[in-house]
């Protein structure tokens, strides 16, 4: 939706502000470390829970746009990234570990989300898998291979209420939590975020590339936070080559 | 382990194998196994639908079996997919019964990537055309090939509409449960199938019904497995 400035309406960028490549992390607090990353890296807009920093890799343009919590503001930020130009999303971030035994730090590499958000819903319904693109799984493992960095991959819990994930027992609905959360452990899933699986499902109706790389924190400590970044930098600059010299994946 | 619907179709892939020998024949399911490269290897026919697959994944997976390719037709669900086309199962709607007594219909029906990634190498290697994406595992053929006639016709077309507008590039019945099989029991499972037909249900001419014979589809799951049991090694040797 543009607005009178000609720019979208939420996110208050026009074609040209941001590269085909974008990062989204959550808070908008960690563009700006990300985007020290990029070359020449330049502020370029703030709204809402929305701010954009736009720089080049490899010459490349791209870009880092925050997304906020959630998939209702996730989902915004996509269809008017989506309506500027941008064609590749990497979401970066943090997430609770699933499985036990998961070491502090390690990556998760996002090869589909459970929808357990209700944002998606209005997309496609609930049967359709909120899958990433191979391809960018591929590219994120191996930046993270690159630079030695303890990763592994699987499904994320893509939920919308996280006092629901960690404080289950105060919510009149825990027994359902419970269950499902242990169905979840299950299924194999190895991480719970927030955005995953709604820009997942748009990437699909938008026949745009999505993946995901969450650093997972299962206790005490903090992790080396510029692990994500690093990966994720390198993940784009995989991308960038592979796209320039026109290779089908894989 | 190679996972074909139809028993008929268990005899012609060992062929493929070295020493194939028949292994058992009960119900719907036929079992063949040999060698690739060196390595045992089996087919075992799951008969169409999601409840006799999963039975026949749980039982092999008892036996010892860890990787699965599922294997077959399937219809297309894009303007640009031509028939002969191969498909590449990366997830798979789970708009069937049975995988939703294993986990709640959120979680994603998505394939082994090493799988996905050795199909597609097959498929090259092979020379076919393949496109990597979505199936849709339906429960009704006939609700897919004949909706009008079904009560429930609106809903019927209205949701392949949005697998559609979703980028689902194939339909067929068994993908959506193996893989939430696959996920709850800790084992690997991907997916190549021969597309057919045309997304709009046109008849398809005699030239379209040679390119989707089984003759395209085999040598490149073949292949497929090949790449992936090489990958395995690969990684058996790194570590």
């Amino acid at each position: 939706m543009i607005g009178e400035n000609g720019r979208q309406h939420h996110i208050q960028l026009r074609e040209g502000d941001v590269g085909r490549y974008v990062l989204l992390p959550g808070d908008p607090g960690r563009c700006e470390p990300i985007a020290a990353l990029f070359d020449d890296a330049e502020f370029v807009a703030s709204n809402r829970e929305y701010t954009t920093w736009t720089g080049y890799l490899n010459g490349e343009k791209v870009s880092v746009v925050s997304t906020g919590i959630g998939c209702p503001s996730s989902a915004i930020a996509m269809e008017e990234l989506i309506a500027i130009g941008a064609d590749t999303f990497i979401r970066v971030g943090t997430s609770g570990a699933i499985q036990p035994g998961t070491p502090d730090g390690q990556l998760a590499i996002v090869t589909a989300a459970i929808r357990d958000e209700g944002t998606s819903s209005h997309y496609l319904p609930m049967e359709f898998p909120a899958i990433a693109t191979p391809q960018l799984v591929d590219a994120i493992a191996k930046g993270a291979r690159r630079h030695q960095i303890s990763y592994r991959l699987g499904v994320s819990q893509s939920k919308d209420s996280f006092y629901g994930e960690v404080e289950p027992d105060r919510m009149p609905m825990s027994g359902m939590l419970h269950d499902r959360w242990n169905a979840w452990v299950a299924g194999g899933a190895i991480c719970s975020e927030m955005e995953a699986a709604t820009i997942f499902i748009i990437g699909a109706i938008h026949r745009v590339r999505t993946g995901g790389v969450m650093q997972m924190h299962s206790g005490e400590g903090e992790a080396d936070r510029n692990q994500l970044l690093e990966a994720s930098v390198e993940a784009l600059r995989i991308l960038i080559a592979e796209d320039r010299a026109g290779s089908e994946w894989p | 382990m190679f996972l074909p619907g139809d028993p008929g179709r268990s005899e012609p892939i060992a062929r493929y194998f070295d020493e194939p020998r028949l292994v058992a024949k009960n119900r719907e399911y036929e079992t063949w196994s040999g060698y690739l490269d060196g390595e045992l290897v089996s087919v075992t026919s799951t008969g169409i639908g999601c409840p006799s697959a999963a039975i026949a994944m749980e039982e092999l997976v008892k036996v010892g079996s860890d990787t699965f390719i599922r294997v077959g037709t399937s219809g297309s669900m894009q303007p640009d997919i031509r028939p002969g086309t191969l498909g590449i199962i990366s997830g798979a709607i789970r708009d069937e019964g049975t995988s939703s007594h294993y986990l709640p219909i959120e979680f994603p029906a998505v394939a082994d990537i090493e799988i996905t990634r050795a199909l597609a190498l097959g498929a090259r290697q092979i020379g076919r055309p393949y496109r990597i994406g979505i199936s849709q595992s339906k429960d009704s053929f006939y609700g897919q090939h004949e909706p009008g006639r079904m009560p429930v016709a609106n809903r019927l077309r209205d949701r392949w509409s949005a697998w559609m507008a979703g980028g689902a590039i194939c339909s067929e019945m068994e993908a959506a449960a193996l893989y939430i099989v696959a996920s709850t029991l800790g084992v690997r499972a991907g997916g190549v199938m021969m597309i057919m037909g045309h997304y709009d249900q046109a008849p398809m001419t005699p030239e379209e019904e040679a390119e989707g014979s089984l003759d395209n589809l085999l040598p490149a799951a073949i292949a497929g497995l090949r790449a992936l049991i090489a990958h395995d090694r690969e990684l058996a040797v790194a570590s």
